[in-house]
């Protein structure tokens, strides 16, 4: 790969579409603002050019992220942006993937996709916006709302149990595995960037909440779920690890422990698992950077294709393949 | 045309393909054209009654004939319906006359062992076709000699080289390429044909009125070839380097094809975890600017309406194969059945352009992959190639085959920066045709290729506009189908028999080499007949198909579908109603179309 510099700095204005689509204090806008950080930093400090960054999505609030940016991408179909963003990837690994998703998308009707791309390794990044609701058909409640949240399709509380992502992406196998939240942009925008410097599938999953249907008790005005969020249901890896070490592991377990948790550990998956259940009896939602594993192969490193070596690069020519070609012939002969 | 027609009936799991399939082989090498077809296979993999059977004649020959001259009969299922359920076994189409050669042993391994040969129970049908009976104790010779049951196939071929005349020699050059020469396989195999033979010769068999009058050619390069393999060795050399696709029967000959093959050319083959994901995979690799493409059958095909209805709107090439069995539902897995071409011309929502080509024999299928890409580039639509079981998983002789002819046209293409509106590039420009440059992701100074599954703008956004919904559905279906009928790379129906002739067929897919030996047969009993054999499906041939009917006294529209889904098209598209003169020839049994079937229904 030529080491790319671009011509002037490239500035967050240049990727901006001319999309309007979400509501005002919508936390879709934060994930947007981190994200053009990223494409700032791998166009002019990583040497990324532009013209290799290819961005998906799907349906649904989240999805209508391609239209808030000026990039190569495609916007697909509901919960089928993923099997498209494996097909890009795999097809031309010279290009940096990352699919946009929401929860319904994404953990409901594309959940084959979903764990399916986690185990099979394939080199993109799916960011998630999980808001708990369908917002964009009026607030229904999606496979990540909690027991008991009150929406549309579930007026007497959400009694069918959630959905944990960072559980099944990290069971099937995904190379990084983490959770951020809309409202904290420089933290997202160094998680979207490990996200996407690390080799294999990586799912980011984001708490952006919806301000206009995910409603909760006492929590009335613009920007009270971010508060609801962050008091009541979010709590991050580093606390975790460090209130309930101690409850979690055996003294003979604890000795082997480091100080702060480490994603990069080999027993983070084992660690990441037990503290999303322990979380769990709190009520509460692990984030931040559970687990960053690059040991297994990549789709691409399975399949033999590479930025060297990539299908859409392929001299397809017939003369530059007729040898080839007649020895296929010959073999069925 | 001369034909020889073979039977090897047992239950899954004897080796009746292998038997059949290496027969076939030599009969090539030694200068037949042979067509080999699975004449009953059952959604199993051991145990039920399986049927393969073999066509060997002096001229190419594209389908099964009606009865067999030689009945293998491996198991008592050769003769009998021992289910109970309606079954028609192989005996039912042994020719007057025709020979029988039966394992005389009992079952000495396999399931249902009690179903030994026994000719006496069928003593009254062999009567009256007055079989010519020949017993051979292959499966305790098999046993016996050689410790290898299965190779009761190949002792049963050497005494058919024995009656037939066919040369060891020839047998001994096959066995080499299938096991390597020398090897315990091949010695095994040699051992039990020469077995098989030398008890024909003790026993004086000799079959002189079955054999065929055949040469060696010299320098033979013709092709054996699956229908499945015709078509992905076409979309190779056509430049597919993407695959993508899921198993299922009967397609799986395709993605296994592209597995083995598509890596060493620098191309790229993903088993998705379903037809939905296989599909979406397909308009990624194409987005990449790889020529990508998929195969799948019925049930496989539904799941990928979705995917095809993105690719329409978002203008992405790809094509897909529809390899075609009974249905509905899963319906016959491994039979023959044509239900889906409705789905096929009308399948995903919304309105959009689209192409389905239809290839009559693997030849034709070869030549059309090339075309089916291109088009699929020059007018950035789904390209459908649909087909059915007989074709894709029957084994063919071709005439020798060209990859040189194959021209590869990418259709608009831009390779360099371009400054459209406002210095950027436009996935949906409108331009005089229609017809959008496309561009691929990495192309430098290009960062704004934005396809969209919405209805959008020139650059690709989101829009709900009028005036630009407007002129985008004309865009991407009015005008573009207006252009793709125009297009001279859509294969023209073949028309066979004289042009006047008062009698007409109309067909696709397998059932071509049944039509045309039907319409052969009624010009040797002096009934003028014709056939146009459809290659395009859609756009829809319509004045080639009026005018081949205004000058019929009667057309039968041929097809595997109890609602003729073919008449339908031609009516819709072509000739409005006609009862009396358009009518139906139909089989929607899962058993192969022949001459005779077609002619009996008239």
């Amino acid at each position: 790969m030529t080491v790319y510099t671009p011509e002037k700095p490239l500035t967050a204005a240049e990727v901006t579409g001319p999309g309007a689509w979400w509501c005002s204090g919508c936390g879709d806008f934060g994930v947007t603002a981190a994200f053009k950080d990223v494409l700032v930093t791998l166009v002019n400090e990583l040497g990324i050019p532009l013209e290799r960054i290819f961005v998906m999505s799907g349906i649904g609030c989240s999805s209508k992220e391609p239209e808030m940016l000026r990039l190569n991408s495609y916007h697909g179909q509901h919960g089928r942006s993923i099997p498209v963003a494996m097909g890009v990837a795999l097809a031309n690994p010279n290009l940096v993937v990352v699919d946009f998703g929401g929860d319904g998308d994404t953990y409901a009707i594309g959940m084959e996709h979903f764990v399916h791309a986690c185990i099979k390794n394939v080199n993109m990044t799916l960011i998630v916006m999980n808001n708990q609701v369908y917002g964009l058909t009026r607030g229904q409640a999606s496979p990540t709302g909690h027991l008991g949240l009150k929406t549309s399709s579930t007026p007497e509380g959400k009694k069918v149990r959630p959905v944990n992502p960072l559980k099944l992406a990290i069971a099937a196998g995904a190379a990084f595995v983490a959770r951020g939240v809309s409202w904290k942009k420089k933290e997202l925008a160094e998680l979207m960037l490990r996200a996407i410097q690390t080799k294999g599938f990586s799912l980011l999953d984001v708490f952006s909440p919806c301000v206009t249907y995910h409603r909760e008790p006492g929590y009335r005005g613009s920007g009270a779920i971010v508060d609801w969020y962050r008091l009541n249901y979010v709590l991050d890896i580093q606390e975790a690890w460090r209130e309930m070490r101690d409850q979690v592991f055996s003294e003979e377990e604890r000795a082997h422990l480091p100080a702060d948790y480490d994603p990069t550990s080999p027993d983070a998956a084992l660690y990441a698992l037990r503290l999303i259940e322990e979380a769990a009896k709190m009520g509460r939602e692990v984030t931040g950077l559970l687990l960053v594993n690059e040991s297994a192969p990549t789709l691409e490193e399975a399949l033999g294709v590479s930025p060297e070596r990539a299908p859409a690069l392929a001299d397809i020519a017939v003369e530059a393949n007729l040898e080839h070609y007649q020895r296929l012939l010959a073999e069925l002969r | 045309m001369r034909s020889l027609q073979v039977c090897g009936a047992g239950r899954a799991g004897d080796g009746t393909n292998t038997n059949i399939s290496m027969l076939g082989q030599v009969l090539k090498d030694l200068g037949a054209w042979t067509f080999i077809w699975r004449e009953e296979v059952y959604s199993n993999i051991q145990t039920r009654d399986t049927a393969f059977g073999l066509r060997a004649a002096d001229a190419p020959v594209y389908g099964p004939d009606d009865q067999f001259d030689i009945l293998e009969a491996f198991d008592q299922g050769a003769f009998l319906d021992w289910t109970g359920e309606g079954r028609v076994p192989p005996l039912a189409r042994l020719r007057k006359g025709g020979v029988v050669l039966y394992d005389t042993s009992p079952r000495l391994e396999y399931p249902n062992t009690g179903h030994e040969v026994r000719p006496e129970q069928v003593e009254g049908e062999l009567r009256a076709r007055d079989a010519r009976l020949f017993g051979l104790p292959m499966g305790r010779m098999a046993k016996e000699q050689f410790g290898n049951y299965i190779v009761r196939g190949t002792i049963a071929l050497g005494a058919l080289a024995q009656m037939l005349g066919l040369p060891e020699e020839a047998f001994v050059r096959r066995f080499a390429r299938i096991f390597g020469e020398g090897s315990d396989l091949f010695r095994l195999n040699l051992e039990a044909f020469r077995a098989g033979l030398e008890h024909a010769r003790a026993e004086g068999w000799e079959l002189p009125d079955l054999r065929l009058p055949l040469s060696a050619l010299d320098g033979d390069e013709r092709q054996l070839l699956l229908g499945n393999e015709a078509v992905a060795l076409g979309a190779i050399v056509a430049g597919c380097r993407f695959y993508a696709g899921y198993p299922i029967t009967p397609a799986s000959e395709v993605l296994e094809y592209m597995a083995e093959k598509l890596p060493s050319l620098g191309g790229v083959v993903v088993q998705a975890d379903s037809e939905m994901a296989a599909a979406h995979h397909v308009i990624g690799g194409s987005l990449t600017g790889a020529r990508s493409m998929t195969a799948t059958s019925g049930p496989g095909f539904s799941l990928m309406q979705e995917a095809i209805s993105a690719a329409g709107m978002t203008e992405t090439p790809v094509v897909i194969v529809v390899s075609q069995r009974g249905g509905p539902a899963t319906g016959l897995p491994t039979k023959v059945g044509q239900e889906d071409l409705n789905e096929t011309v009308f399948g995903g929502h919304g309105d959009f352009a689209r192409i389905v080509l239809a290839p009559t024999e693997p030849e034709d299928a070869f030549y059309m992959m090339e075309k089916a890409f291109n088009l699929a580039d020059r007018y950035q639509c789904p390209v459908f190639v649909i087909y059915d079981q007989m074709f894709a998983q029957s084994t063919y002789t071709t005439p020798p085959l060209d990859p040189a002819r194959f021209v590869i046209d990418r259709g608009k293409v831009v390779a360099g920066p371009v400054n459209g509106h406002n210095g950027h590039y436009r996935r949906y420009a409108l331009t005089e045709d229609g017809i959008s440059p496309r561009a691929f992701p990495g192309t430098p100074g290009i960062h704004t290729i934005y396809a969209n599954t919405n209805e959008h703008t020139e650059e690709g956004y989101i829009t709900e506009e009028m005036v630009v919904r407007k002129a985008m559905v004309e865009k991407r279906v009015v005008k573009r189908m207006a252009l793709i009928q125009r297009d001279p790379d859509l294969p023209p129906p073949r028309l066979h028999g004289p042009a006047d002739a008062p009698i007409g067929f109309i067909a696709y897919g397998s059932t071509y080499g049944p039509v045309l030996e039907a319409v052969e047969r009624l010009a040797a009993a002096g009934q003028r007949a014709k056939f146009l054999a459809l290659r395009t499906i859609w756009p829809f041939p319509a004045r080639e198909v009026r005018r081949f009917v205004e000058r019929c006294r009667v057309v039968y529209v041929v097809e595997y579908s109890a609602t003729a889904q073919l008449k339908g098209l031609v009516q819709r598209e072509a000739t409005g109603p006609m009862p009396r003169k358009l009518r139906s020839v139909l089989r929607y049994d899962g058993r192969p179309m022949t001459p005779g079937y077609i002619l009996q229904s008239l």
